[in-house]
């Protein structure tokens, strides 16, 4: 079975020193699905969705991205680490946005759209620049490939930040609070783009506390609180009919 | 009041007694300085003039100037791959590096310099070969290890450290987002290196290497005890003979005024240039800079 495109999790833990951040999570995603993230501040949010592109290792666990160990090959008795070049192949899969946005400050957008296809996949330059002001022109950013991050707005910022993800052409694509960062008429904008990409098939999860986002757009919807999943399922129905206390407590409190 | 319309009235700025009381001891205390130069006649301004372009000090001003050179360009070398050492995960590479650093930056340039003048003492030759065969050639440090060369060595070694230091602060002012970003390209470790961490880290990095260069113009004077005839010690050797030393004095501090004078003009440039830059850097990351100095260890 083509698993590309789909994220796996058992019972996987995280601790940063005495204190657990994810407590036996268990995640399931399909292909295409969009799936948002919800809870308070230091559930464990961001750490999962670090986890899925390796910028944390989990500690224990099943994490499989694209149908892959990710980061580990498994043997009979343990994960073994994988060599950098493996672990990086793997990433170059599962795109990441930043709430910061982290564009490059020495590019250009053009040139930070590029950085991945010209830099890591080898990609030849014409061709990529003519892909990078595709994808600048499909964030609505066609006439801003010569400006430099320090020059865009935070809007602009993150939707190239989301066209050079986008450049490496990943079956995943990670949000973590894509618009947090940003001032609040600019929201609309980023959440656009992102709208515009769900429709065409790739998987996203987005970890956000733009509830209207997740109602119109999201598929799943999952809710975290210290380090668990609590509550899991179709988007509009958790966010209308709340199972768990806890979800119904947080929901009351942001709507 | 007068007929003059208040709209247009200059506005003056206002000046404190003690601006106009620090004019006048500054005034009477140049006057003072110039003129006891001036008149005082062990100054020799004539002979100054005369040995100010004189063939051995000329001489000796271009083996300063190229012992600057080539010091900075090996140690910039060196210390950006000790820096490279110094941020790497594995941690005896790192230690290598950090040991490295102490032990250069912790004890005088002046004692390593004869150090490596009198390496002779310690190996009194140098072989090359492969161990426990035959094969190789024996060489006599003496021979290997003339002042010229201790001097290279001795300041090079020495200044590599510093620049390890300063590149590696420059590594670290390198936000963390900025390594994260780059590692979910799935960037390798080098190529994050060269287009993402050094060209970020450049801003902070070139100013404080034009201040090294100044820095190190001076510093090849200490050469002049391992008999190197760089500008201070050609500048010796003639008052050696003509007992001339104030004189000469002056014509080597005059020339390492006008060489610093020189590098100070672009090194202000640079400042310039590269505070500019880094005003590229998008406020939301200069804030992640500040919050989180972190190394690039990653
Ligand atoms: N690198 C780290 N070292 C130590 N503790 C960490 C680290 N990263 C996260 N934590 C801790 O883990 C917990 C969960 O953090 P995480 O960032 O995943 O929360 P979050 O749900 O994303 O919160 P927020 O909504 O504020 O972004 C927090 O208590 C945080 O302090
Ligand atoms: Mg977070």
């Amino acid at each position: 079975m083509n698993a590309d495109g789909t994220i796996f999790a058992r019972k996987i833990r995280k601790s940063f020193g005495p204190k657990t951040v994810l407590k036996d999570v268990d995640l399931e995603i399909a292909s295409g699905e969009i799936c948002c993230i919800i809870g308070p501040s230091g559930s464990g949010k961001s750490t999962l969705l670090r986890c899925i592109n390796g910028l944390e290792t989990v500690d224990s666990g099943i994490l499989k991205v694209n149908g892959d160990d990710f980061g580990y090959y498994e043997t009979d008795t343990a994960y073994h680490a994988l060599p950098p070049k493996k672990l990086a192949q793997q990433r170059t899969r599962v795109g990441m946005v930043f709430q910061q946005f982290n564009l490059f400050p020495n590019m250009t957008a053009r040139d930070n759209v590029m950085a991945g296809p010209v830099l890591v996949k080898r990609a030849d330059k014409r061709q990529s620049a003519k892909q990078a002001q595709e994808l600048l022109t499909s964030v609505g950013l066609g006439a801003f490939g010569d400006r430099y991050p320090a020059e865009l707005s935070g809007g602009q910022q993150q939707r190239v930040a989301i066209a050079r993800s986008l450049a490496m052409d990943p079956e995943i694509i990670l949000f973590d609070e894509p618009t947090s960062a940003l001032d609040p008429e600019k929201v609309g904008e980023v959440l656009g783009v992102m709208k515009e990409l769900a429709k065409k098939g790739m998987t996203m999860v987005v970890v956000t506390h733009e509830m209207g986002f997740a109602r119109e757009v999201a598929d799943s919807l999952i809710f975290m609180d210290e380090g668990n999943v609590v509550e899991r399922g179709d988007a509009r129905e958790v966010l209308t009919n709340p199972k768990e206390p806890r979800t119904q407590a947080f929901l009351e409190q942001v709507l | 009041m007068s007929g003059m319309d208040s709209a247009l009235k200059p506005r003056l700025k206002r000046r404190s007694t003690f601006e106009y009381v620090s004019w006048v001891v500054c005034i009477l205390v140049g006057v003072g300085v110039l003129s006891s130069v001036a008149t005082n006649p062990n100054f020799k301004w004539d002979v100054v003039a005369k040995y100010f372009t004189h063939e051995s000090i000329l001489r000796g001003l271009m083996l300063t100037i190229f012992l600057t050179v080539a010091s900075m360009a090996l140690g910039t070398l060196l210390g950006l791959g000790l820096a490279i050492m110094r941020a790497s995960t594995i941690k005896p590479i790192a230690a290598l590096a950090g040991v490295y650093i102490t032990i250069f930056r912790g004890t005088p340039v002046l004692v390593q310099l004869i150090f490596w003048f009198n390496i002779s003492a310690l190996y009194p030759n140098l072989s090359i070969g492969i161990p426990f065969t035959d094969i190789g050639t024996a060489i006599d440090t003496n021979a290997l290890m003339g002042p010229i060369t201790a001097a290279l060595i001795g300041l090079t070694l020495n200044e590599a450290a510093y620049m390890a230091e300063i590149i590696r602060g420059g590594f670290s002012a390198v936000g963390k987002g900025q390594l994260e970003a780059a590692d979910s390209l799935g960037m390798s470790g080098a190529m994050k290196m060269r287009k993402v961490i050094i060209p970020q880290a450049m801003p902070s990095i070139i100013p404080a290497t034009g201040n090294q260069v100044i820095g190190m113009f001076k510093e090849t004077s200490l050469v002049s005890v391992l008999g190197v005839a760089e500008l201070l010690q050609s500048a010796q050797l003639i008052y050696a003979r003509t007992y001339e030393t104030i004189p000469l004095l002056i014509v080597a501090s005059l020339w390492y005024l006008v060489m610093t004078l020189l590098l100070s003009y672009p090194q202000s440039k640079l400042e310039q240039k590269y505070s500019h830059t880094s005003a590229r850097v998008p406020r939301k990351a200069r804030k992640v800079t500040l919050t989180a100095p972190e190394g690039i260890a990653r």
